[in-house]
């Protein structure tokens, strides 16, 4: 029974996974197995346009055709009085969806949510998000097969939200 | 809202795929209060959940990245694909300052 761990390493590992650590982790779930999806992508988050926004999440922010999205924003849609959260619903028969960004082109920071599908994935997605006051408008990425579909809609918000 | 205190999630089975519905109780704040009056108030620091992950059995199938201009007390509504009862739900959600919290569900 030959070690790949220098003993010393072992210490010092030892030293810092105790068990109580371990059980810790075991009950909060770190442990369990895990598909890597991206990590939270902080230049999305903080990118001021929507281009930058789809260059950092997307890779691209060419080609978009402007089929294959649709949208529910608001209720009734268009006219929002409360900006801080409003009802969205995405749509798609797209198949093959890979990813799903959310946008809003006059918030501070565009971009409001990434959704990372695997195939077990169907539509239609439903959040609720914060919109500034004043005309912005919603968008809706969707990169599936390596290319991106984009579906906007223009809405007016009188309270705005802390976006 | 003074009802809300903890996360919920449900989980019901639909033809061919299973809808699950996830309520998370937080404040969402994006450090970024134009809203706020007087103006001398202190605005708090950014606080929002920034991660949240589905798994159904143990795999993985499906992540949320969240800014904060996600609504307070986000929820999120979506569909797996086929599913049947007993299968087990978990979502797991971590914010910006390392606050997590774990919801789970058996399907019906």
């Amino acid at each position: 029974m030959t070690s790949s761990i220098h003993p010393k390493r072992r210490a010092v590992l030892k030293r810092f996974l105790s068990a109580s650590t371990l059980a810790m982790l075991a009950s909060s779930g770190l442990l369990l197995p895990q598909r890597v999806l991206a990590h939270w992508p902080g230049d999305a988050f903080t990118a001021e346009t929507v281009e930058d926004v789809l260059l950092a999440l997307m890779g691209q922010a060419e080609k978009i055709e402007k089929t294959g999205v649709k949208f529910t924003v608001g209720k009734p849609a268009k006219l929002i009085t409360d900006g801080q959260s409003v009802t969205v619903e995405i749509t798609s028969k797209l198949a093959n969806i890979e990813r799903v960004a959310l946008l809003v082109d006059n918030n501070p920071n565009p971009l409001v949510m990434s959704f990372e599908l695997t195939e077990n994935v169907m539509m239609p997605l439903k959040t609720r998000i914060k919109i500034v006051a004043g005309e912005s408008q919603l968008i809706a990425v969707i990169r599936a097969d390596g290319k991106l579909y984009e579906t906007t809609r223009d809405v007016r918000v009188y309270a705005g939200g802390n976006a | 809202m003074g009802m809300l205190q903890h996360d919920r999630i449900r989980a019901a089975l639909r033809e061919g795929h299973t809808e699950i519905r996830v309520l998370l109780i937080h404040p969402m704040i994006s450090g970024r209060d134009e809203n706020k009056v007087p103006a001398d108030d202190a605005i708090s620091p950014p606080h929002f959940i920034q991660d949240i992950r589905c798994w159904r059995n143990g795999d993985e199938m499906f992540a949320v990245k969240c800014g904060p201009a996600t609504a307070e007390n986000p929820y999120f509504s979506f569909q797996l694909t086929e599913g049947e009862s007993g299968d087990k739900i978990k979502v797991r959600w971590v914010d910006n300052i390392g606050q997590k919290g774990i919801v789970e569900v058996m399907v019906k």
